[in-house]
C-alpha cells in the first residue's frame, strides 16, 4: 500500500524500503523526427530525493511525462517496488501512487481549493452525494500537516500564483501517493516558500515516499537532492549521489562541455556620463520615490524579492507603463512618461521578462522579429529593402552565433537562449543609449545563460547602459558594477559591486 | 504562413504568389472547376465566367479590407448592415447633389466613419471587436430604418453612377475593375511595405509592437478604417446595381466576407494571413454558388455547401500544418 499522507502515523510502514519504489529501464521514445530518449534508466529509491536535470529538449519532461502516462513509451519496462507494470493512462500511473505535479498549474480556478485538492475523487457519502464535510476537513488537516496556510474554502482563483503551485503540490498527496514528481517547483516561490517546500518535500521522504525533482537551479539540487541524474539529448549521461558533484561537474553533465567561468568579464570599468536618470519615480500600483542613475559602459543590477517591484520598475522606466509622479531622463533628454515611442527615439529599449507574451512574434520568421525596432531603417518611400533587411540580420545571427535552420524560420521553433539572442539583436539593431534587461535568462539553458552573459558584459563594453533585473543572486553579483535593491516598490539599498554580498543583498531586499 | 506573405529568395515567381499554404485551396478550385464544367460545359462560357467575376467583385472589395484587420487580430461584423447603409446614404445623397463625385464622398464618409468607430471601441475602450462590431451591427440595422423606412430610388439619373455597377471597360465589368485595384493596392501594401509589416506585426504580438516604439492602436484602427472605406465603395456598387439604396441589403454580407478570409488561411488569431488566399477564398465561394446553379441544384445548397468547404477546408489546413511540423 502506497503510503497516505492523511494517516501518515498508519501507513507509512506498509512501503517495503528494501525495493525501489520505481523503476525505469531502457525507455525509448520517439516523436517525428526526433529521438526524445534513447534507452534511458531511472531508479527511484524509497525515501529519497531523486533530482533529474538536463538542458532544455535533454529529456527530462518526456521521462516525467511517460511515468505520469500522459505518452506511452516505444520500448523498455516500468517496475514498481519489482512489479512490472502497464501505465497506459494518467489514470493507470495516479493508481499506482505516482503524483505529478507539473510546472503549468492545472487547477480549476473557479472552485475552492478543497474542491480542486479532491478533484480526481470525491470522497462520497451515502447515496453516492459528495461528501463536502470531509472534503473540507481532510484539506484543513492535509494543510495543517505540510504547514502550509490557506483557507480550503477560498477561491483558488484569488490565490497568487505561489499558493496555488502549493495547492497543487497538496493535491499531489490528497490521495495515497508512492512517488511525487515535481517539475521545476520553485520556479515561481519566494525564498520563504520554497524553505516550506524543502520542509514538505523532507516530510514526504520520511514516509518512504520517492521525490523526482526537476530543476534547473543548482543550488537547489545540492540543498534537496539525495541521487542526481542527468539526461544530455535525450540520453542518459549519470547518476551519482549529490556528495560526488560540484557546480561544474554538473554543468559539465549538462552542457558536454567545460564552462570555467559562467561570467566572463572583458569589459573596462564603467564611464561617467549620465545615461538615464531617473528621479522620484511612482506608480499607482507599487513604485514609490525611485531614484537612481545609470551611466554609459555601467551594468547596475536590480535585486529584489518576488513583488518588489522589479518588472513595474522596468516597465515604467522605458515608457510602457505609465506613472503617477518622478521624471526620467536618458541623456538629457526628458521621456514623455506612458509613450514607448519617444522612449526607443531617445534610445531606452526593454528585453522583457516575459518573452513570449511581450517579446516574441511566434508566428513570424526569425529576421522579422529581429528587424521590428529598426525596419524604418530598411524603408525608402516605405517599401522595405528586403535585400538589406536579412543582410543586416545575417550579421547578427553570425555575431551572436543564433542557432537557427534560416532566416526565414519561424521565432517559436527556436531554443530560449537563441529567442533571447535574436531579441537582444533587435534592439541593437535599433541603436540604443540604454538597455533595460529584466531576467535575460528566464527559461535558458546553462550553457547559453554564459553566453547571454557574455552579451551583457559586451553591451556595456560597447558603451550602453545596461540595467539589469534579476531574482538570481549569482547573475547579479557576477555582472553588474553596482548592485541596487527593491523591497516593496522602494529602493532600499545600493552597493557597488565589492561591498555586496549575498547577507547584505538579501537584509535590503526583506526590508 | 511566413514562407507565403514572405517567401525565402529563390523560389519561383509562381510558387512565391501561391505558397504551400494556398495550394491546397488551389487545388481545391481546380478540381471544382473541372467537376462543374464536366457536368455542366456552359461553366466555361466567357459569359459565365465574367458572371462569376461580377459577383467575386463586391465580396473582394470588402474581403481585402478584412484580411488586414484579421491580421491585426480584429475583425469587424458589421460590414453587412454598413453596406445596406452606405447605399441608402450614398444615394440620398445623390440625389441631393446631383454628383456622383459627392455621393461617392458621402458613402465614403459613412463606411469609414463607421469603421472609424468601430477602431475606436475596440482600441481606446478595449472592447472585443467581435462584440463592439456585432453592437454596431445591430445599431446600423436598426438605424437605417430610422433613416428610411423604404428603398431610397434613382432620382438623379446619372449615367456614369449606373456604370458602377453595370458598365463594362472592354469585357470587363466596372466592379471587377475595382476589386482588381483594391486587391493590389492590399497586396502591395501587406507584402512589400514597412506599414504592412507593421500590419502583421501588431497581430502577432501587440506588446512587442509597443515595446518597440510603435503605436500599435493606430495601426489597428487604419485596418478598421481601411475596411470602412472597403464597405463604402462596395455599397455604392451594390446601390448602383440595384438601381436603389436598399435597407434590406447585405444580410448576410459579412459572414461570406469573413468566410473567405478564413477560407484563405488567415488566422482569426492575427499575425497570419494572405491576401492572395483571400482572393482564392472568394473565388472558391462563388464558383460554388455558381455551379449549384449552373448544375439546377436545390438554391438553398448555396449556405450548406460553402459551410461543409469551411470546415474541410481549415481541417485540411491543420492537417497540413501539422505534416510540416513534423
Amino acid at each position: 500500500m502506497p503510503a497516505d499522507i492523511l494517516h501518515a502515523g498508519e501507513s507509512a510502514g506498509t512501503i517495503d524500503q528494501t525495493m525501489p519504489a520505481l523503476e525505469m529501464r531502457g525507455i525509448d521514445k520517439r516523436f517525428p523526427g526526433v529521438v526524445a530518449l534513447d534507452n534511458v534508466d531511472l531508479t527511484l529509491q524509497p525515501g529519497k530525493v531523486h533530482a533529474l536535470m538536463g538542458e532544455n529538449g535533454a529529456g527530462k519532461s518526456t521521462l516525467i511525462k511517460i511515468m505520469a502516462g500522459v505518452y506511452g513509451k516505444d520500448a523498455g519496462i516500468i517496475r514498481i517496488q519489482g512489479r512490472e507494470v502497464d501505465i497506459k493512462s494518467p489514470r493507470d500511473s495516479l493508481k499506482e501512487g505516482i503524483k505529478v505535479v507539473f510546472q503549468e498549474i492545472a487547477l480549476i480556478s473557479e472552485f475552492t481549493v478543497a474542491e480542486n485538492i479532491f478533484l480526481e475523487g470525491y470522497p462520497t457519502g451515502k447515496g453516492g452525494s459528495i461528501d463536502w464535510k470531509k472534503i473540507r476537513n481532510d484539506s484543513a488537516a492535509l494543510f495543517k500537516r505540510i504547514g502550509f496556510n490557506v483557507d480550503p474554502a477560498a477561491r483558488t482563483g484569488s490565490l497568487p500564483v505561489s499558493q496555488q503551485q502549493m495547492v497543487e503540490i497538496a493535491r499531489a498527496l490528497a490521495h495515497e501517493a508512492r512517488v511525487v514528481v515535481m517539475d521545476e517547483p520553485t520556479s515561481s516561490l519566494t525564498p520563504n516558500e520554497v524553505s516550506l517546500l524543502f520542509t514538505v518535500i523532507r516530510r514526504l521522504t520520511g514516509l518512504g515516499i520517492a521525490v523526482v525533482y526537476v530543476s534547473h537551479k543548482l543550488d537547489e539540487v545540492f540543498e534537496i537532492a539525495d541521487t542526481v541524474t542527468v539526461l544530455r539529448d535525450g540520453r542518459h549521461i549519470s547518476t551519482k549521489p549529490v556528495g560526488e558533484h560540484t557546480n561544474d561537474t554538473l554543468i559539465q553533465d549538462m552542457t558536454g562541455r567545460r564552462i570555467d567561468n559562467l561570467f566572463p568579464r572583458q569589459r573596462g570599468p564603467a564611464g561617467t556620463k549620465v545615461a538615464l536618470s531617473v528621479e522620484g519615480l511612482s506608480t499607482a500600483k507599487k513604485l514609490k520615490d525611485v531614484s537612481f542613475e545609470a551611466r554609459a559602459g555601467e551594468v547596475l543590477g536590480f535585486f529584489g524579492l518576488m513583488g518588489a517591484g522589479r518588472t513595474e520598475l522596468a516597465k515604467a522606466i522605458v515608457g510602457y507603463d505609465p506613472i503617477t509622479r518622478g521624471t526620467i531622463t536618458i541623456d538629457g533628454h526628458r521621456l514623455a512618461p506612458h509613450d514607448t515611442r519617444t522612449g526607443v527615439g531617445l534610445g531606452i529599449g526593454l528585453l522583457t521578462e516575459d518573452r513570449k507574451t511581450e517579446g516574441l512574434m511566434g508566428e513570424l520568421p526569425v529576421y522579422q522579429n529581429a528587424s521590428l525596432a529598426s525596419l524604418g531603417s530598411f524603408a525608402r518611400l516605405g517599401f522595405v529593402d528586403k535585400a538589406k533587411e536579412r543582410k543586416a540580420v545575417q550579421e547578427y545571427v553570425d555575431r551572436f552565433r543564433i542557432k537557427t535552420p534560416g532566416l526565414g524560420q519561424k521565432i517559436k521553433n527556436l531554443s530560449g537562449g537563441n529567442q533571447q539572442k535574436v531579441l537582444i539583436s533587435r534592439w541593437l539593431m535599433r541603436g540604443l543609449k540604454v538597455i533595460v534587461v529584466d531576467e535575460p535568462t528566464r527559461g535558458i539553458d546553462v550553457g547559453a545563460k554564459s553566453e547571454i552573459f557574455a552579451l551583457i558584459d559586451r553591451l556595456a563594453g560597447e558603451g550602453l547602459a545596461v540595467v539589469l533585473m534579476s531574482s538570481e543572486m549569482p547573475e547579479l553579483l557576477g555582472l553588474a558594477d553596482r548592485i541596487a535593491v527593491m523591497c516593496e516598490g522602494r529602493l532600499t539599498a545600493t552597493m557597488s559591486r565589492d561591498e555586496a554580498t549575498q547577507e547584505k543583498i538579501l537584509n535590503a531586499a526583506i526590508g | 504562413m511566413s514562407e507565403t506573405t514572405h517567401p525565402s529568395p529563390g523560389r519561383s515567381a509562381g510558387s512565391q504568389f501561391l505558397g504551400s499554404e494556398q495550394l491546397v485551396l488551389a487545388l481545391i478550385l481546380a478540381a471544382l472547376c473541372i467537376a462543374i464544367s464536366i457536368a455542366a460545359p456552359q461553366f466555361y462560357s466567357e459569359a459565365n465566367i465574367i458572371a462569376i467575376l461580377r459577383q467575386c467583385a463586391l465580396v473582394l472589395i470588402v474581403a481585402s479590407g478584412m484580411t488586414m484587420l484579421i491580421i491585426t487580430a480584429e475583425v469587424d461584423l458589421s460590414v453587412g448592415a454598413s453596406l445596406a447603409f452606405v447605399g441608402c446614404i450614398g444615394m440620398a445623397a445623390l440625389n441631393a447633389t446631383h454628383s456622383l463625385a459627392l455621393g461617392f464622398l458621402a458613402a465614403l464618409a459613412f463606411g469609414g466613419g463607421v469603421g472609424l468607430i468601430n477602431g475606436l471601441v475596440a482600441t481606446k475602450l478595449k472592447v472585443n471587436s467581435l462584440i463592439g462590431t456585432i453592437g454596431m451591427m445591430m445599431m446600423l440595422q436598426g438605424g437605417v430604418y430610422l433613416f428610411t423606412r423604404e428603398a431610397v430610388q434613382n432620382h438623379h439619373h446619372i449615367a456614369a453612377f449606373t456604370d458602377l455597377g453595370a458598365g463594362y471597360v472592354g469585357p470587363i465589368p466596372v466592379p471587377v475593375i475595382f476589386a482588381a485595384v483594391i486587391f493590389a493596392v492590399a497586396y502591395v501594401t501587406l507584402r512589400f511595405t514597412t506599414l504592412g509589416r507593421y500590419i502583421y506585426a501588431v497581430g502577432a504580438n501587440e506588446k512587442a509592437v509597443r515595446l518597440s516604439g510603435m503605436r500599435s492602436d493606430r495601426l489597428k484602427l487604419f485596418a478598421f478604417v481601411v475596411t470602412g472605406l472597403c464597405v463604402g465603395v462596395a455599397g455604392m456598387i451594390l446601390a448602383s446595381l440595384m438601381n436603389a439604396g436598399q435597407p434590406t441589403a447585405g444580410r448576410g454580407f459579412e459572414l461570406t466576407v469573413i468566410a473567405a478570409v478564413i477560407l484563405g488561411g488567415t488566422s482569426l488569431f492575427g499575425g497570419r494571413g494572405s491576401i492572395v488566399g483571400t482572393l482564392l477564398g472568394v473565388l472558391l465561394l462563388k464558383v460554388i454558388d455558381n455551379g449549384i446553379i449552373i448544375l439546377g441544384w436545390n438554391q438553398d445548397l448555396q449556405m450548406v455547401v460553402p459551410g461543409v468547404v469551411i470546415i474541410v477546408a481549415s481541417y485540411l489546413d491543420i492537417m497540413r500544418n501539422r505534416a510540416n511540423a513534423s
